[in-house]
């Protein structure tokens, strides 16, 4: 198969993705860093990005569950979740995380677990689309290298 | 017009600009430090306040500007400020997502030279050469001054 077929898919996935909001300008502005001086720029920043959203969404989840909730630790890490998640330009997460800080500063624990189940959701549905990129990125490299 | 200014940039500091980047948020991180390579500069990373004083302190003279984030589990980016305003005579430019008008006067208050709105934008880290080059005609011209004394 060669790599064009694949590379459409690439960019119909990356279309669909800027239009439905997964992705904002400023992941079309690391789109533009990405070049010979620094390849693999993108991977690596998508997977460093899934791989803390993980984990603090874990930490999240622990924290929601003790019966006395310390809400300014969750605050601390919804923040950091909106920062990372905006350098990435994942605008649907920020979205949500900016909801989740309102929830929180108004110790609101039901707001903070239907919020923290809404972020779950998007950062689940992000993180499919961002390893099927990388997949396809990757079957790409192969073929192209290969001629 | 853009393009002889940045022109007059280049010949001001032929040897691009050295950056200290401070970030808790290892992604915004490594975004601003490709950003800045990209635009000719040095980046060293930084992600604490703490680690970002020592730096500074062993490596004084080897950084031309600081950026740093406002906020920050251990020492905040006005603390930050404070400090490095105190002991060391460096430009600092604020970074957050915190666009709120106290922030950013609170930010300029303490003496940062510039209040970037993250997730910022390659064009507008291009610009921090020039709060180098006016930090240093600032200083020069105070020196100049006490030697004439």
């Amino acid at each position: 198969m060669a790599s064009t077929q694949i590379k459409a898919q690439l960019n119909d996935l990356l279309n669909s993705m800027f239009a439905m909001d997964f992705l904002d300008e400023q992941f079309k502005q690391l789109q533009m860093l990405e070049d010979g001086s620094c390849p693999g720029f993108i991977s690596e920043v998508i997977t460093i990005f899934c791989d803390d959203a993980e984990r603090i969404l874990s930490l999240i989840t622990e924290l929601l569950s003790k019966p006395v909730v310390d809400f300014e630790k969750v605050d601390a890490y919804v923040h950091q979740l909106k920062g990372s998640s905006s350098s990435v330009g994942a605008k649907r997460v920020a979205l949500v995380c900016i909801k989740f800080r309102n929830v929180c500063q108004e110790n609101d624990k039901e707001g903070c677990m239907a919020t923290l189940y809404e972020i779950r959701r998007e950062f689940d549905e992000l993180n499919k689309k961002f390893r099927t990129m990388l997949q396809l990125e990757q079957q790409i490299q192969a073929l192209d290298s290969k001629r | 017009m853009a393009a002889a200014a940045d022109l007059a940039l280049e010949e001001a500091l032929p040897a691009g600009i050295r950056v200290l980047v401070i970030d808790d948020d290892r992604i915004s991180l490594k975004v601003v430090c490709i950003m800045l390579k990209k635009c000719g500069y040095e980046a060293t990373q930084c992600s604490s306040g703490k680690e970002a004083l020592e730096m500074l302190t062993q490596y004084e003279g080897e950084f031309d500007i600081v950026l740093t984030d406002v906020h920050m589990p251990d020492m905040d980016g006005f603390e930050l400020l404070e400090k490095v305003g105190l002991g060391m005579d460096l430009p600092v430019v604020m970074l957050s997502e915190d666009s709120s008008r106290e922030t950013v006067v609170k930010g300029i208050n303490h003496g940062a030279c510039d209040y970037l709105i993250k997730p910022v934008q390659i064009e507008e880290l291009k610009k921090i050469a020039v709060h180098v080059l006016t930090w240093r005609n600032a200083n020069s011209s105070i020196d100049s001054d006490l030697i004439e004394d």
